[in-house]
């Protein structure tokens, strides 16, 4: 008995392997997305950190202490001088070409107001409509403005005699370290990639399961489906979609040999956590596919229903803005999706490595999604028989 | 001349009868179609309200923080009692030992720990640098920002305090302490998106996506359909293009343009207002981007749509390109600092020249001039679209009239061999009626 159930499987997943090889459109779907994507996310985040960020200035006092300041500000990290401007007017217009993000005015007689202790200002203008620019511009020039005065200070101090081991004190009384757990390097595309690969796959996985069993429904093709699982409706779902989970547990690993491996991002705990958490997710995205299609057996709904969970479910992971903090009603759709209970054990386990007992409830969680499709396994069932929805 | 002009005139009348009659056919496929319905007016309805629901709270605010206070000083309680009070953060319990700190943190009750150090008030008291540590949650960037900006914030006040009280230790008052403290007073001034807020620095690129996506989808999925249809699967039936290709065209992209110039003002200038996002810009200055946008997304998705055999292929194929038209768009990575392939790749799509003159009309208020760069790509991408489309077309109507000629033929043919048939029976009747 066994040995036949194996057979039925067999002849559906050959059946299934035979189609994939009819049109490109399998092709695409399963492989040529997600090398698509790998390669533009690499490629698109290679610099890591953002660098080096056009800056401009307007300098009406043109002294030798206002050229050292600009000298010292092109050498930061973030920023770059691309530009002198003559007056404030010019310089908003070229920010709002979007030619600089940033623009420093330094008034006229600064270096003679600074050296009769008249206390000239510096003043930033910074543009935080491309907020990641924006903040980082602000934090590597307010850093080096402290520097500047720093310096100052401590010249004046000196001079007036005060005893050398009180200085630091009186510069800057409190100091912070601060440290970022578990990506000490602040690498942008760290962040990014380790939620995009999975979030493209899911994308990938749940539009792929939706168009392999929606297209039996498009071309009638269903009742021979079935027939060649000798119309067992289970085994049939299963030999379809075997090929699948395997293809896409292959992604999956890849990802996280690209991310932990080839990229070396931070792994902070065994690599076996990550891959479990891919097998995982890899099924509970096909069971969302196959809730999907089967409340609506209609290929071209099912898709565009796909696209509309789809593309929430980057929101919905909470890397960028986190969950928590959003609206309360919003909230609760974070759960619905695979990709926010996988970014949980990532961060647990990849990026925090602590105790695989934190991450034990989103694995459980994940692994609930598999009972997701027994709400519509007969609803699917009947569909597949009958035939009873429209094709467009 | 009356005799020249008059058939001339006679001709344009009706070239603009087949055209509108083209544009009233789209209008019905469009409005009989439930697929094109939903992404055409439902998705754009509802897209808008929802990411800006979703983002609605700006900034993060009472971040739960995690304090180990091993100083247990005065001081320590000050800089406590300050962070508290702070917007951002929230002081969720005082531990101890860094380790039941961490505890709390692994569970994920707090998104940063902030050790202060056994010496840290006798340091502040005996003059000397004193020291805190920082611990941020990096799942997020936003924690980070957040953590560090409160504690920076009440560092830097408790600092000023200090500051002023050592130099006062050292006879240093009045002016000359003011100059020690701040000898370069620096502003930093942000023009624009002022509170730092995540809504109102991705919902614009997002609007722009959203029309962007819905039209390229809608006419890839009518197209499919038309496909689907056809007999020849010809993307334009021969009943409605009477073979010229330019009407058809114009008669299309005219029903979709008129649906999503409607649309951009609620997306455009409705939603912004709505939530409160920032809309500086000026309704003309929009609507003179907003034209060429359309008119090069239209006729960039009808020359893409040629080349989809199904209805949903396009969703297919390129659904997950809302993402990663939205990097090319240069929003999240700035522009400027883009890897010069994708860089080149993203001036195709009508988008990214779209997000970045939305931007900058919406969020920082530049005028048509300044922004004369989009303005003009658009333009140039519309006319170049407009070709391709035109030429695409042109290529498909070649093609279902070459079919419906074979057809024709063959049924000719076939009307021959039948007539020829109906002849021999014929003749074999007369000769066996004769005989």
């Amino acid at each position: 008995m066994p040995d036949k159930k194996a057979s039925i499987i067999g002849a559906t997943l050959r059946r299934e392997l035979a189609r994939m090889k009819s049109r490109p459109m399998y092709f695409i779907l399963t492989l040529g997305i997600m090398s698509f994507c790998y390669i533009f996310f690499i490629s698109f985040f290679s610099e890591g950190q953002l660098m080096k960020m056009p800056v401009g200035i307007i300098d009406h006092d043109n002294s030798k202490i206002s050229r050292q300041f600009c000298r010292n500000l092109d050498a930061t990290q973030q920023a770059r001088i691309v530009m002198k401007l003559s007056n404030f007017k010019d310089a908003r217009v070229e920010m709002q070409k979007g030619n600089i993000y940033a623009f420093v005015e330094i008034e006229k007689g600064f270096s003679e107001k600074l050296q009769s202790n008249k206390r000239p200002p510096i003043t930033f203008y910074i543009n935080d409509a491309f907020l990641t620019a924006g903040s980082l511009l602000l934090k590597d020039i307010s850093a080096m403005s402290l520097l500047t005065s720093g310096g100052v200070q401590q010249k004046v101090l000196r001079a007036k005699g005060v005893d050398e081991s009180l200085i630091p004190g009186i510069v800057q009384p409190i100091s912070i370290d601060s440290h970022m757990i578990g990506n000490p390097w602040s690498n942008y595309s760290d962040y990014f990639l380790n939620v995009f690969f999975p979030g493209v796959l899911e994308f990938v996985i749940l539009m792929t399961t939706v168009f392999v069993i929606g297209i039996e429904f498009k071309e009638r093709t269903s009742r021979n489906w079935l027939r060649t699982a000798n119309n067992s409706f289970s085994r049939a779902l299963i030999g379809k979609l075997l090929p699948y989970t395997a293809i896409f547990i292959c992604l999956g690993f890849l990802s996280n040999i690209i991310l932990f491996g080839y990229l070396h991002f931070p792994l902070n705990s065994s690599l076996f956590w990550m891959l479990l958490a891919t097998v995982f997710y890899v099924i509970a995205c096909q069971a969302v596919g196959l809730l999907i299609i089967g409340t609506l057996p209609v290929l071209r709904d099912s898709v565009s229903i796909v696209m509309i969970y789809g593309m929430f479910g980057f929101t919905f992971t909470g890397f960028t803005f986190p969950i928590e903090q959003m609206a309360y009603p919003v909230r609760i759709f974070s759960y619905i999706y695979p990709i926010r209970h996988y970014f949980n054990i990532y961060v647990n386990q990849a990026l925090h490595g602590v105790d695989i007992r934190y991450s034990f409830g989103s694995y459980v969680i994940l692994l609930a999604f598999i009972l997701l499709p027994a709400i519509i396994f007969f609803r699917l069932k009947k569909a597949a028989i009958y035939q009873n929805y429209p094709i467009k | 001349m009356k005799i020249t002009r008059f058939p001339r005139i006679k001709r344009l009348k009706s070239n603009i009868k087949d055209t509108f009659d083209i544009f009233v056919n789209e209008m019905k496929m469009i409005s009989h179609d439930r697929g094109v319905v939903v992404i055409f007016i439902l998705a754009v309805l509802a897209y808008p309200l929802l990411y800006s629901l979703v983002y609605k709270n700006e900034t993060l605010a009472n971040l739960p923080v995690a304090v180990v206070d091993n100083s247990r000083s005065h001081e320590s309680t000050e800089l406590i009692r300050h962070l508290n009070a702070t917007p951002e953060v929230d002081v969720f319990s005082t531990y101890s030992s860094l380790y039941d700190a961490q505890k709390a943190f692994n569970q994920r009750l707090v998104n940063g720990v902030i050790y202060i150090p056994e010496d840290f008030g006798k340091n502040i008291n005996t003059g000397q640098k004193a020291n805190i540590s920082v611990y941020c949650d990096m799942s997020s960037f936003l924690y980070y920002r957040t953590v560090l900006q409160a504690t920076n914030h009440v560092v830097l006040d408790m600092g000023k305090d200090i500051q002023v009280k050592r130099l006062g230790e050292q006879g240093i008052t009045g002016e000359s302490a003011k100059i020690i403290t701040e000898p370069v007073p620096y502003n930093d001034v942000v023009l624009y998106n002022e509170t730092a807020g995540y809504a109102s620095f991705l919902v614009p690129a997002v609007l722009i996506l959203i029309l962007y996506q819905t039209l390229f989808f809608g006419i890839t999925i009518l197209a499919g359909t038309a496909r689907e249809e056809n007999r020849f699967h010809a993307l334009v039936s021969s009943s409605v293009h009477k073979g010229k290709t330019l009407r058809v065209v114009l008669g299309k992209s005219a029903a979709y343009f008129i649906i999503y110039l409607a649309w951009s003002i609620y997306v455009l200038k409705v939603i912004p207002q709505l939530f409160s996002l920032p809309h500086l810009g000026d309704s003309i200055d929009i609507i003179g981007l907003v034209v060429p946008f359309l008119l090069a997304s239209i006729f960039f998705a009808m020359t893409i749509s040629v080349f989809l055999p199904n209805r949903e292929t396009g969703m297919l194929v390129f659904g997950i390109f809302s993402l990663i038209l939205l990097f090319l768009g240069g929003v999240s990575w700035p522009y400027y600092n883009m890897n010069g392939f994708w860089k080149a790749f993203g001036w195709i799509f009508p988008s990214t020249h779209g997000i970045q003159g939305y931007i900058k009309i919406n969020t920082l208020g530049a005028d048509i001039q300044t922004i004369s760069k989009e303005y003009h790509t658009l333009w140039l991408q519309a006319l170049i679209y407009l070709l391709l489309c035109v030429w695409a077309y042109h290529w498909q109507i070649k093609k279902s009239l070459a079919n419906a000629r074979v057809r024709q033929m063959v049924s000719h043919k076939r009307e021959i061999a039948r007539n020829e048939s109906d002849e021999q029976t014929n003749t074999t009747k007369n000769s066996n009626a004769q005989s």
